[in-house]
């Protein structure tokens, strides 16, 4: 097991064996006394022997290590939501009954048993939301042969990385016009790609090969075929960090993630280049689209330092131009709950950029009796519909996902054709 | 498979609740009515039916606090922390000896109940430590070996007759079998 070293100090005291054991001894001496009975002094006779044993300086008694060398080993130090995990620890002091017992720290869930005993300890753990969490902690027990006397060391576990789930998306928007990149998405303008566009009539310098024989034949004149471009796309996802309502998770901001952890694989593992805002309270982080791998764990690095918290003197910002490349699409992950985002949105969509909103609202105000609840919450209703009905009209595709099903299910109807944005 | 895995887990659990049970039924036969015998038989029974009950929920995960717990959550919380907070075996090993000392002397009878007593506590530090049962024992035989002679000694020095009538008689006995449990605990050697 491979792992970083760790030295720890190691607090020896009697352990309850012994403090029971001396109570025997102690006990059966003092009525032996008390009593005059020597027979009392008989059952005080094993403990006081065994404690003798356990004395200090006595041959063959191990000593006492005031530090140990720990070697603690994460198997990985990122995960997925739910992903099972585990931590490997180690002692190399073999002299001593070793007990490990693991305190999980807030937000891992133990998958395994939290007590083992011997050197080695191997704990399973899965950390079912996202986010950056510390492990715990590890106690380690020794014991001397006799069990008289033990050791108690705290081994301090690092932290994960836990990724949000990436939701299932199989299928792509793709706009209508793409800029001049290769790619893999057929384009509306000739090209040399592979999927077929049409057929026209020959001029010299086309290919021999590109000739449409049955065509050809059928017209009089030589046909050749044409094909799309290829090209790829910009795509920035833009996560709305400012409002996070519902149970924890399958919160708004829990859904927003997942989404745009799905929706950015899904995006590269077509060639386009993704980049990411995450839209909070006192500015944007954000990443400048890029392609590869790489890019993905980048983007969900800067996504986990979302910050859904509100702090006094904060404001609300544009979002950063420098993140948002000409003819890019957006695809927004929100709640839609704040005005001003909803602001933003439309001063983007007025600066030409194609926009594709996620709702990911899924959660109302609980109902109750009175009338004036009842009336704020269907003003609220009323409010919450008005802003989606704004936003179409501008033009934004709003969809709305539940965070159950795959996302191609609400992009179905936008992903059998091209977007078409109009600037 | 399970059923055997859960078995073999409970083992030391079950064997710590006998033995306990055992020593009390052990100490409190024959009955005896005065009012200190009473109360420690009461006592012992409540210390042994807490530690295995402590045993029992070893494993119960200590419940987080929260900000406003109910009052069911409140009396668990409680309940834990009494049985986990007290040293029951300690109050129980006391209690059984103050019983036994209430009997008129029976040499015997108590050697058995310190072996059992220390068999108690054996059972009691396997099953909460979940140390390998075997490998302990066998490392603790000779010295178990030697404090059951040590038993049968002090119950032997109190068999025999006085030296003359008196307390300091009996005090001496009680005094020569103590040098000899201490000279045994300094001779023997402290090997694995």
């Amino acid at each position: 097991m491979a792992g970083p070293v760790q030295q720890v100090e190691v607090r020896w005291r009697p352990s309850r064996h012994a403090r029971r054991l001396l109570t025997l001894a102690l006990a059966g001496l003092l009525l032996a006394t008390l009593t005059r009975r020597p027979e009392l002094v008989g059952v005080a006779a094993p403990a006081l022997l065994l404690l003798g044993v356990a004395l200090p300086g006595r041959p063959g008694r191990p000593g006492r290590p005031a530090r140990l060398a720990v070697r603690v080993g994460l198997a990985s130090s990122r995960l997925y939501e739910g992903e099972l995990a585990a931590v490997d620890l180690a002692v190399d002091d073999t002299r001593f009954d070793t007990r490990w017992l693991l305190e999980a720290g807030r937000g891992v869930e133990p998958a395994s048993a939290t007590a083992v005993n011997g050197a080695a300890a191997r704990f399973e753990f899965t950390v079912p939301r996202w986010g950056r969490r510390q492990l715990g902690s590890a106690a380690l027990v020794l014991h001397d042969p006799w069990r008289l006397t033990e050791g108690r060391a705290e081994v301090a576990l690092p932290a994960v990385d836990c990724y949000p789930q990436p939701a299932v998306e199989r299928t792509r928007v793709v706009l209508s016009r793409l800029p001049n990149r290769l790619g893999e998405h057929a384009a509306r303008v000739p090209g040399e790609g592979t999927e077929f566009a049409g057929v026209r009539e020959y001029v010299p310098g086309d290919r021999q090969r590109a000739i449409n024989w049955p065509a050809s034949t059928r017209l009089g004149r030589l046909q050749v075929n044409t094909f799309a471009a290829e090209r790829s796309q910009d795509i920035v996802l833009v996560v709305d960090a400012t409002s996070d309502v519902g149970p924890p998770g399958t919160s708004a901001l829990d859904l927003g993630l997942r989404g745009a952890a799905g929706a950015a694989r899904a995006y590269l593992d077509g060639r386009d280049r993704v980049g990411v805002i995450c839209y909070q309270w006192g500015g944007a982080r954000w990443l400048a689209p890029s392609l590869g791998r790489r890019q993905f764990y980048k983007i969900i690095d800067t996504m986990l330092s979302a910050d859904a918290g509100w702090g006094r003197g904060e404001t609300f910002s544009r979002l950063p131009r420098a993140a948002l490349p000409p003819g890019a699409l957006v695809v927004v992950f929100s709640p839609l709950l704040d005005q001003r985002f909803v602001e933003t949105l439309r001063d983007m969509r007025e600066r030409g950029f194609g926009l594709f909103v996620v709702d990911v609202l899924n959660t109302v105000p609980p109902p109750r009796r009175t009338f004036s609840d009842a009336m704020t919450r269907r003003i609220w209703r009323m409010e919450q519909q008005a802003i989606r009905f704004a936003l179409r009209e501008l033009g934004v595709p709003v969809v709305h996902w539940d965070g159950a099903a795959p996302l191609d299910l609400p992009l179905a109807p936008y992903t059998r054709r091209p977007l078409v944005v109009h600037r | 498979m399970s059923a055997l895995r859960v078995l073999t887990a409970a083992a030391p659990r079950l064997a710590a609740v006998l033995l306990g049970a055992a020593c009390v039924a052990w100490t409190a036969v024959p009955p005896r009515h005065t009012g200190l015998a009473t109360l420690a038989l009461v006592v012992s029974i409540i210390a042994v039916v807490a530690g295995a009950l402590r045993l029992a929920l070893a494993d119960v995960p200590q419940p987080e606090e929260g900000f406003f717990p109910s009052a069911p959550v409140r009396t668990w919380l409680t309940f834990l922390a009494v049985l986990r907070g007290l040293p029951w075996e300690e109050i129980a090993v006391v209690a059984l000896l103050w019983l036994e000392v209430q009997h008129p002397a029976r040499p015997w009878h108590t050697a058995a109940l310190g072996f059992a007593l220390v068999a108690y506590l054996l059972a009691v530090h396997i099953a909460e430590s979940g140390a390998p049962a075997g490998r302990l024992l066998r490392r603790q035989a000779t010295l178990l070996l030697a404090g059951a002679c040590l038993l049968a000694l002090g119950a032997g020095f109190a068999m025999l007759p006085a030296a003359g009538p008196g307390a300091g008689s009996a005090l001496l006995r009680v005094l020569a079998a103590a040098a000899v449990v201490a000279a045994a605990a300094l001779v023997l050697p402290g090997r694995d």
